[in-house]
């Protein structure tokens, strides 16, 4: 609990590290902070570049990598050279192997392709062997084959038709097998040219235009029995090679093998001696010590823990001279550490998203554990919908150490996710706020027996009642006694509920503020800002209590002495309270109780004249100090007793002589208009609370009248058929809107009235969060 | 409606202008150039590196770093940009970008051709073209002999073939007719670009006017002072100056009747922007080049477009930038790696 309060004590620390053992000091897991190490930085780059290589050759042989399968330390730097040597042999070792492969599999390729030209060949040869012979006595009919990338082929047959101007005849068929592209890596299905030409000169220049087509040219013998031959010859090649090929592989494979068992380990082993060097290269060297300076924020209470790291880590590298750790003084203003666990931390970061708490100052976190949920369950509440959502968030925290919940890429899901604990509480608050409302999926219960009796209308009326004997009136123990009958009988439903919840949420609202501005308390006398207490925060209670605490006062005044009975003369608090302002009575409105006028008078009076001591105070009390010649006691107060640990009033105390009086008084001038307006807005702001409960309890009831109801109108077994889809639609809409929809504005609205009418009573919020130098797992990635 | 074009102009080509204006705030600034010079190896030049928009783009090089391999690199991450451009990109924007290319592509075909007339082979040529004016018949040019036969054969399918109308002819391909088919394509190119971008009207052509018109009186300059000593015509001079600068009709005149480079001065005497660019140039070593001088200028042209909004010329000026800063990083490594440091602030800053 105390770290959750305030902020942890954090003082500014000097590490002296012995340059030899620096490295093993910050091994171990320890919260610290001119480029000396630059060359095992580039070393570690180098490994990462090796490493990166093994992965691709790894994702390219389709293979996965493991996570690291437990946390490795830092590699010691013999261990370091170690996994590099051996990595850069894997690596030159896989680099052989592939590239074997790939010229294996390019050769292989080849013979293949060849094939098929042949084969497709023979069937365009085989008809013209009396074409050529007859028209082309001279010289014989010359060939040029190959394959072409089947994109090229338009543009290649057009200019070697343009460039040999006809004198050729070409044919294209398309590869029966689709092969790989060795400049993609993808498989195409190439095509397969032949070309007949006659004459030298043009077969020249089909070959350079072939050339700069990328094509792969095959020889293409004359006569049938030769290309026979080639064929049989290149059949007992393919084969070889593929033999040959696949002992290839299964080598490859080994290799991979081997690599995908150590590469996970090294991967997280060199990120981390990367990340140690990184930091490393932040410290200050000493020159004359032979001593790495690294001057950090740590907290005050793991201190003794770092000298203990510090010393294992000197023991560990076997230097002579300890490695220690001191506390400096400083004027900065440390950073902000606010532990939390898995419970809280989804509330602490509720606060944080609004800002981080300024240095020790009063943390609103703990509180939004209880009052966060509360106010979002008077907006949704609501037993059923509340139930849903306990139990949704059940099952999260029940299952929140199944890795497929927490290492989900959803980033909605991880924001439920995150505040499972969150939604616990609000569902179950919603629970309780629904029992009190008496609503469960907009239906009323019938906890307690009601306390309504129609007798006396009977009696009244004269009418026939003789079912029920009269029942004394008597109080329903805890819930709204919603009659037994359907709501919308009881026409007064509505107004019932419209007073009760303008009134609750008043009351709450004044309740939650005034509890804000108490707050405030704990910083003053944490900051030892006496002054503050007296000057700021007594005319802030006066006239927040005067004020509206009266208005609370008058709320519970007129419940507890009006009753039923009498409730016809009850005057209207509403005018009580603007004749208060006006200092005027009406005499169309019964005073309340004896004395009212004198009361209200004073009471406004006191809270108008406190207004000028919260604008004047502060600023006075300040510009006087800085007059009156210097005591001493809060110069030495702070030098002695708060030590390192100085805190953001105390910064201004001692910058105070720089200050300029004006900005003083514009900002405690600001704040006082900002608080008085703030009182009477804020207060308004909290009705809020009664509009979106209105809001969701008429929506849900909407929704069972417009649709759940309609599935009830037949009473046989047609109707029960009917019921089905009506719920299933029923029971999406109320999902969609009534959970989703409307928690998420309640949600939204319970968020502001914590960040702007409650924290801006007494949270400043300017601090920023200490980021200790650590090792987590899921940063790495 | 060219004057209302910012009304519509995000509905085709907002994610784009974004896009490249996000780009353009990872291009180097004058601080990233001042540690760049200070390296002392291109292993801290890639240190730098990374820590700009570059990241690791070198990071999976093995092997000892060598300045064609940055080369390749920067080069490379310009064409994957400029290729999600040209993929995303709906009309006009995507002619546009199409223009940007065609001079790269001009470059490659001169390139390749020279090449084949100096009996390298081919495979060796290709790596040395500019990846963002590579085309499919690329490779093929190398066959023809005569600039009709280049034509009719191989660039008629490409969009360079609409350039190719004044250099027909049936002269063989040798050094001169090359460069003068260089210049001819050009002119066209940059005449036809200067006409699209007047069609679209609006910023994107008060954008790209100054940009146009100062790339035709460079080249209409550089055609002129490369041509002394040479057995080019005047004549034949003036019918490959580009058409659309500002130096047209007068100064194109007056730079195909000049006899000198002082002449030249004096035609750019006479325009006050060309003016400041020929006075910076100094004549001493280590000073700058005319080449620089307008290099320079263009930077501070291509820096301009910029300012304004809703138009393309954002995507010529980044790639243009880019270029100058791939240039300038190729420079720096040089130096570095030659151990010049004297020259190693030659560079072009950019902001």
């Amino acid at each position: 609990m105390g770290s959750l309060f305030r902020s942890e004590e954090v003082c500014l620390a000097q590490l002296f590290l012995q340059s030899a053992s620096a490295y093993s000091c910050l091994n171990p897991k320890v919260s610290a902070f001119q480029r000396r190490f630059v060359g095992e930085v580039r070393r570690c780059e180098e490994m990462e570049k090796t490493f990166t290589f093994l992965q691709q050759e790894l994702r390219g042989a389709g293979r996965v990598l493991g996570p690291c399968p437990e946390s490795p330390r830092a590699p010691l730097a013999r261990e370091a050279l170690r996994v590099q040597e051996q990595s850069e042999q894997l690596a030159q070792e896989l680099r052989e192997v592939s590239h074997n492969r790939a010229s294996l599999r390019g050769r292989l390729r080849e013979l293949r392709q060849y094939l098929h030209v042949l084969r497709e060949g023979q069937r365009f040869t085989s008809w013209p062997v009396g074409l050529g012979g007859g028209t082309h006595p001279g010289g014989a009919t010359l060939f040029v084959a190959g394959v072409i990338h089947p994109w090229r082929v338009s543009a290649f047959e057009r200019l070697l038709w343009r460039a040999c101007r006809g004198y050729l005849v070409a044919s294209f068929v398309e590869m029966p097998e689709p092969m790989e592209d060795p400049a993609t890596g993808e498989s195409i299905t190439w095509v397969i040219f032949l070309i007949s030409y006659w004459g030298e000169q043009i077969g020249q220049k089909i070959r350079k235009i072939s050339d700069c087509f990328h094509c792969h040219v095959y020889p293409y013998p004359e006569s049938e029995a030769s290309r026979a031959d080639t064929m049989s010859g290149l059949h007992s090649q393919i084969q070889d090679l593929s033999v040959v090929l696949e002992e290839t592989e299964q080598y490859l494979a080994q290799v991979l093998d081997k690599v995908t068992l150590a590469l996970p380990t090294w991967r997280v082993q060199v990120q981390k001696m990367k990340a140690i060097y990184l930091v490393l290269n932040q410290c200050s060297f000493d020159v004359t010590e032979k001593c790495l300076i690294a001057e950090v924020w740590c907290p005050v209470r793991d201190l003794t823990q770092v000298q203990d790291a510090l010393r294992q880590g000197s023991y560990k590298s076997g230097s002579s001279v300890e490695c220690f750790v001191q506390r400096i003084p400083t004027s900065e203003s440390p950073p902000t550490l606010i532990r939390t666990n898995k419970f809280t931390a989804g509330f602490q970061s509720i606060v944080d998203a609004y800002g981080v708490a300024s240095y020790q100052e009063v943390n609103p976190a703990p509180y939004a554990i209880i009052t966060f949920p509360f106010i979002f369950a008077i907006m949704f509440g609501d037993v059923g919908h509340g139930l849903l959502m306990f139990l949704f968030a059940l099952w999260m925290v029940l299952r929140e150490n199944s890795p497929s919940l927490r290492q989900s890429s959803n980033e909605i899901w991880l924001t439920f996710f995150e505040g499972r604990y969150l939604i616990l509480l609000m569902g179950a608050f919603s629970i309780y706020t629904g029992f009190i409302y008496n609503e469960c999926f907009s239906k009323a219960t019938v906890i307690f027996p009601s306390a309504w009796s129609v007798a006396a209308m009977a009696n009244h009326s004269s009418w026939r009642w003789d079912s029920q004997p009269h029942r004394e009136p008597c109080l329903v123990p805890a819930c709204t006694d919603t009659p037994l009958w359907d709501p919308r009988l009881a026409t007064n439903h509505l107004n019932f509920l419209n007073s009760f919840k303008m009134k609750m949420s008043v009351v709450l609202g004044i309740v939650h503020m005034g509890f804000g501005v108490m707050l405030g308390v704990f910083n003053h006398m944490h900051f030892q800002q006496w002054h503050r207490l007296v000057l700021e925060l007594l005319p802030e209670m006066v006239f927040l209590l005067a004020l509206f605490g009266y208005l609370v006062f008058l709320i519970f005044y007129k419940w507890v002495k009006f009753s039923a009975a009498n409730s016809l003369e009850a005057p209207s608090i509403l005018i009580h309270f603007i004749d208060m302002f006006l200092f005027t009575s009406n005499a169309a409105n019964l005073p309340l109780y004896q004395g009212q006028v004198p009361v209200q008078t004073v009471l406004v009076v006191l809270a108008l004249a406190s207004v000028p001591v919260l604008l004047l105070g502060t600023p006075l009390y300040l510009c006087c100090r800085r007059r009156a010649p210097r005591t001493g006691p809060p110069a030495v107060r702070l030098g002695s007793r708060r030590g390192g640990a100085l805190s953001r009033g105390g910064g201004a105390q001692r910058s105070l002589t720089h200050v300029d009086f004006a900005e003083i008084f514009m900002h405690q001038a600001i704040h006082t208009i900002e608080y008085c307006l703030g009182c009477v807005s804020n207060t308004a702001s909290y009705l809020r609370l009664w509009a979106l409960s209105l809001a969701h309890a008429q929506l849900s009831e909407v929704l069972w009248t417009m649709v759940m109801r309609q599935g009830f109108v037949r009473l046989n077994y047609v109707g029960g058929v009917v019921l089905v889809p009506v719920f299933a639609a029923f029971a999406v809409l109320t999902v969609a809107i009534l959970l989703v929809m409307e928690g998420l504005s309640a949600f939204l609205h319970a968020l502001r009235l914590h960040w702007v009418e409650f924290q801006n009573k007494f949270y400043v919020g300017a601090g920023y969060k200490l980021c200790p130098f650590t090792f987590a797992p899921d940063t790495w990635e | 409606m060219p004057g209302y074009s910012e009304f519509y102009f995000n509905v085709d080509h907002g994610y784009l202008e974004g896009l490249v204006r996000g780009f353009k705030a990872g291009i180097l600034t004058s601080a990233d150039y001042v540690n760049l010079a200070q390296c002392e190896t291109l292993e801290d030049l890639k240190l730098h590196l990374q820590t700009t928009d570059y990241g690791n783009f070198l990071a999976n090089e093995t092997g000892p770093l060598t300045i064609s391999t940055i080369d390749d690199k920067l080069k490379a991450k310009l064409l994957t940009e400029f290729h999600y451009f040209r993929n995303h990109a709906f009309e006009p924007l995507a002619t546009f970008l199409n223009f940007i290319t065609y001079s790269y592509m001009i470059d490659n075909v001169i390139l390749l051709i020279t090449g084949t007339l100096h009996q390298r082979p081919i495979a060796e040529l290709v790596p040395k073209c500019h990846p963002l004016g590579s085309f499919e018949q690329m490779e093929a040019v190398s066959i023809a002999s005569n600039p009709t036969e280049l034509f009719n054969a191989i660039l008629v399918d490409t969009p360079l073939a609409a350039f190719f109308q004044d250099c027909l002819s049936e002269n063989d391909l040798d050094e001169m007719n090359i460069e003068i088919m260089r210049n001819k394509l050009y002119k066209s190119y940059l005449e036809a670009f200067y006409k699209f971008c007047e069609k679209q009207g609006g910023t994107t052509a008060e954008i790209m006017r100054p940009i146009l018109e100062f790339e035709a009186d460079r080249r209409a300059f550089i055609i002129t002072i490369n041509s002394f000593g040479t057995e080019l015509s005047k004549d034949d001079r003036e019918k490959l100056y580009p058409t659309c600068g500002k130096l047209y009709p007068e100064g194109l005149h007056l730079l195909a009747n000049a006899d000198d480079y002082e002449q030249v001065k004096c035609v750019a005497d006479y325009y006050a922007e060309y003016k400041a660019v020929f006075e910076g140039v100094g004549s001493g070593t280590g000073e700058k080049t005319l080449e620089d001088a307008f290099f320079e200028h263009e930077v501070k042209l291509n820096v301009l477009a910029f300012n304004n909004q809703f138009h393309f010329g954002v995507f010529y000026a980044y790639v243009k930038l880019k270029e100058q800063e791939c240039r300038n990083i190729v420079w720096i490594a040089e130096c570095i790696s030659q151990r010049h440091r004297t020259k190693i602030n030659n560079y072009i800053p950019i902001f």
